[in-house]
């Protein structure tokens, strides 16, 4: 599927998490997205699932700690300056317990957007500027590029018996970083001008219509948001 | 009529004391597939940015003749208008990925030619096909092996669906293997699809037996353009260096003590997937051993494992003195202002030492010169100086033929059998003649480990 229809469906998601209220709309919601945040890689994936997981289990222990509703107390903590007092109540747990299932819905979404659509397309089939697109490809590119860069000049050091330690030996690298990053620069544009970049004459043309399943999906973004909007 | 017709051309890069290409006449017709040889700096790659417009355009210079490819004169439209006609392939495939994704990476030329997002991408699906690559359509280029990248390349080449093919030294980082498997889409794609092919090459036993015609460039003049058994002739009289294959080695040197021992290694870069696994050599000095094998099988590991570039993971690994490595890429040696400085850098700033395997490697007289001033030969040899200047016991050298021409193979060769006896050394190769030429054992990764013995 075209990223455009998926970005509808994820925006479609988001929605919802901040609108729906019921604990098992927003469940499945969650689930659904934490299968396609699953099916990345592993190894790209679970950076991101360590974060979801962090920042919302941290949302849910603080709220109860902050909020101050409920007429049900499971437990009577002291009274802080400034906060006031600790009591946690069964509402503010179930209210903690869904903003922190709120906060995993949008991570999730999110998660997906980076770790499964395709953003260079994107950007192109929501016709921002052509240009702006490849800066934006080309400077994603420049930090691994220049990490690379880096490993290899400190492994020709150290292949002659120079050590790179410290602030001091890795600034030595700077200038050679830039002067080869400058060099590998032009490489790329001569690159890009032989391949047709900066050809006159018309900009591509925008994309065919959708596919049955990219309007399927567009189709129940729509549903979806006015479900969750009325009766969600 | 010709597909691209070249006249009278010479040309000179802005500041340059001397033409990179005097006076050169030819035509390419559709379907040939062309072999262009010639010394490094002799102005092979300067002659394919002039068949594609971006010599003068991209480069500036003194431009004088004409270079008319399917009846457009290059003086008159821009390269970027050119690529429906023309495609080039540079050398380094990493330094030509613009996008993360294969699929965009492939699809930006047709785009670029006004393709929409869906025809572009059916274009390059075909590119990729045509180049056994379809498979990497929705890889991440930053994943890719430097095989797989020159694969893509080709292919994003292929998509703009040229009728003039540029290559330049395309096999350079290619396995034996795969560099004949390349040749081989190359001369079907000329033959099926009536591509005109011209490339470029430092290694041209394969690509002379695929090709129609051979041109010979040596300080920027055309002085052989022949069909491919008449120059065979003419290079064998005038050229026997471009054919003749090093002399394998005939003195082992006497091997010595151990210097280095690699023990039931394994290594990953990735859990569960490693890249050697119970890997057994024992280097000892005296010996060149040579590690050969496919692209991605490890030899670069195994060579930085050896040398302690890279932390033991499983196994042991046991050096005893100093290890040197040269890496396969020159641009990593120009850390320093002064060719001088950067030789004296690992040898605690000895100019006279450092001037002295200056010297020994050819390079006498470009001490104070800037290392980015030199040429890219001139590059190979300071890294090499580098290295040899901390006179290490064991030492490494990671693809140091890569884009070499054969004289300079032939004095490399000599120089490491030279001195031999003073230290061990391990060699990286792809290059099966010059591991003949200079080692007195061959590895083979993966598999048995011992293969042949030169």
């Amino acid at each position: 599927m075209r990223p455009l229809p998926s970005l509808a469906l994820l925006s479609a998601c988001v929605v919802t998490a901040l609108v729906a209220s019921h604990p098992l709309s927003l469940a499945t919601l969650a689930a659904a997205l934490l299968v396609l945040v699953l099916r990345a890689s592993w190894r790209r994936a679970r950076l991101y699932l360590l974060g979801i997981v962090v920042s919302s289990l941290s949302l849910f222990l603080i709220w109860p700690l902050t909020a101050h509703v409920g007429s049900h107390p499971l437990w009577n903590g002291p009274i802080v300056p400034v906060i006031g007092s600790i009591d946690v109540t069964y509402e503010e747990l179930s209210a903690g317990a869904m903003q922190a299932l709120r906060l995993a819905i949008v991570a999730l979404a999110f998660a997906v957007w980076a770790l499964r659509l395709d953003h260079d397309r994107l950007v192109r089939e929501v016709r921002l500027a052509r240009r702006s697109v490849l800066t934006v490809a080309l400077a994603t590119r420049l930090i691994p590029t220049l990490e690379r860069d880096a490993v290899g000049f400190i492994e020709a050091l150290r292949g002659r018996g120079v050590p790179v330690r410290g602030l001091r030996g890795r600034a030595r690298l700077l200038a050679p970083l830039v002067a080869s990053s400058l060099e590998r620069g032009l490489t790329l544009a001569e690159s890009m001008e032989a391949r047709g970049y900066g050809r006159r004459g018309r900009p591509p043309r925008s994309h065919l219509g959708f596919s049955w399943r990219e309007r399927l999906s567009l189709a129940f973004s729509l549903l979806l948001t006015i479900s969750s909007l009325l009766w969600l | 009529m010709a597909l691209a017709r070249i006249e009278n051309l010479s040309f000179s890069y802005p500041e340059a004391a001397t033409a990179a290409l005097r006076e050169v006449s030819l035509e390419l017709e559709r379907g040939e597939v062309v072999l262009l040889l010639g010394r490094s700096g002799s102005g092979k790659s300067t002659l394919l940015r002039a068949l594609s417009g971006l010599v003068p355009h991209f480069h500036g210079g003194r431009f004088s003749g004409s270079v008319v490819v399917s009846g457009r004169d290059t003086r008159e439209v821009l390269p970027a208008a050119l690529a429906g006609d023309v495609a080039t392939l540079f050398q380094d495939p990493e330094d030509q990925i613009i996008f993360d994704s294969v699929a965009n990476e492939v699809a930006f030329g047709p785009e670029n030619l006004g393709a929409s997002a869906e025809q572009a991408l059916g274009r390059a699906r075909e590119a990729l096909a045509a180049v056994g690559a379809e498979h990497l359509l929705g890889r991440a280029t930053r994943e890719l092996s430097g095989g797989e990248l020159q694969r893509v390349c080709l292919a994003a080449a292929l998509a703009l669906e040229p009728d003039l093919l540029l290559l330049d030294e395309p096999t350079s980082q290619l396995d034996p293997e795969g560099a004949e498997a390349f040749l081989a889409l190359i001369e079907r794609l000329a033959r099926e699809r009536g591509t005109a092919v011209v490339l470029s090459e430092q290694r041209p036993a394969h690509p002379l037996a695929i090709c129609d015609r051979v041109l010979f460039l040596r300080d920027g003049q055309l002085v052989l353009d022949a069909p491919r058994q008449q120059a065979l002739d003419r290079l064998e009289r005038e050229e026997p260096g471009f054919l003749q294959a090093l002399e394998p080695a005939r003195e082992r040197t006497g091997a010595g003590e151990v210097v280095c021992t690699i023990k039931a290694v394994t290594y990953a870069y990735r859990p569960g997937e490693p890249v050697l696994e119970d890997v057994t050599l024992e280097i000892r000095r005296g010996e060149v051993v040579g590690l050969a094998g496919r692209n991605g099988c490890g030899k670069t590991t195994l060579a930085k494992l050896a040398c302690g570039l890279l932390d033991i993971q499983d196994g042991e690994v046991e050096l005893h003195g100093c290890a040197g490595y040269l890496s396969q890429n020159p641009g990593r040696y120009v850390v320093c202002e002064r060719a001088e400085e950067e030789v004296a850098l690992g040898i605690g700033g000895d100019l006279e030492r450092a001037h002295d395997w200056l010297r020994e490697l050819g390079l006498g007289g470009c001490e104070r010169r800037h290392p980015r001033d030199l040429s890219s030969g001139e590059r190979e040899r300071l890294g090499l100086a580098a290295v040899l200047a901390i006179e290490p016991d064991l030492l490494v050298l990671d693809e140091p033929t890569r884009g070499v021409d054969p004289d300079r193979k032939r004095e490399l060769a000599e120089l490491l059998r030279a001195h031999a006896s003073e230290r061990a050394t391990l060699l990286v190769t792809h290059d099966t003649g010059f591991a003949a030429a200079v080692c007195d054992r061959v590895l083979t990764l993966p598999g048995a480990w011992e293969l042949s013995h030169a």
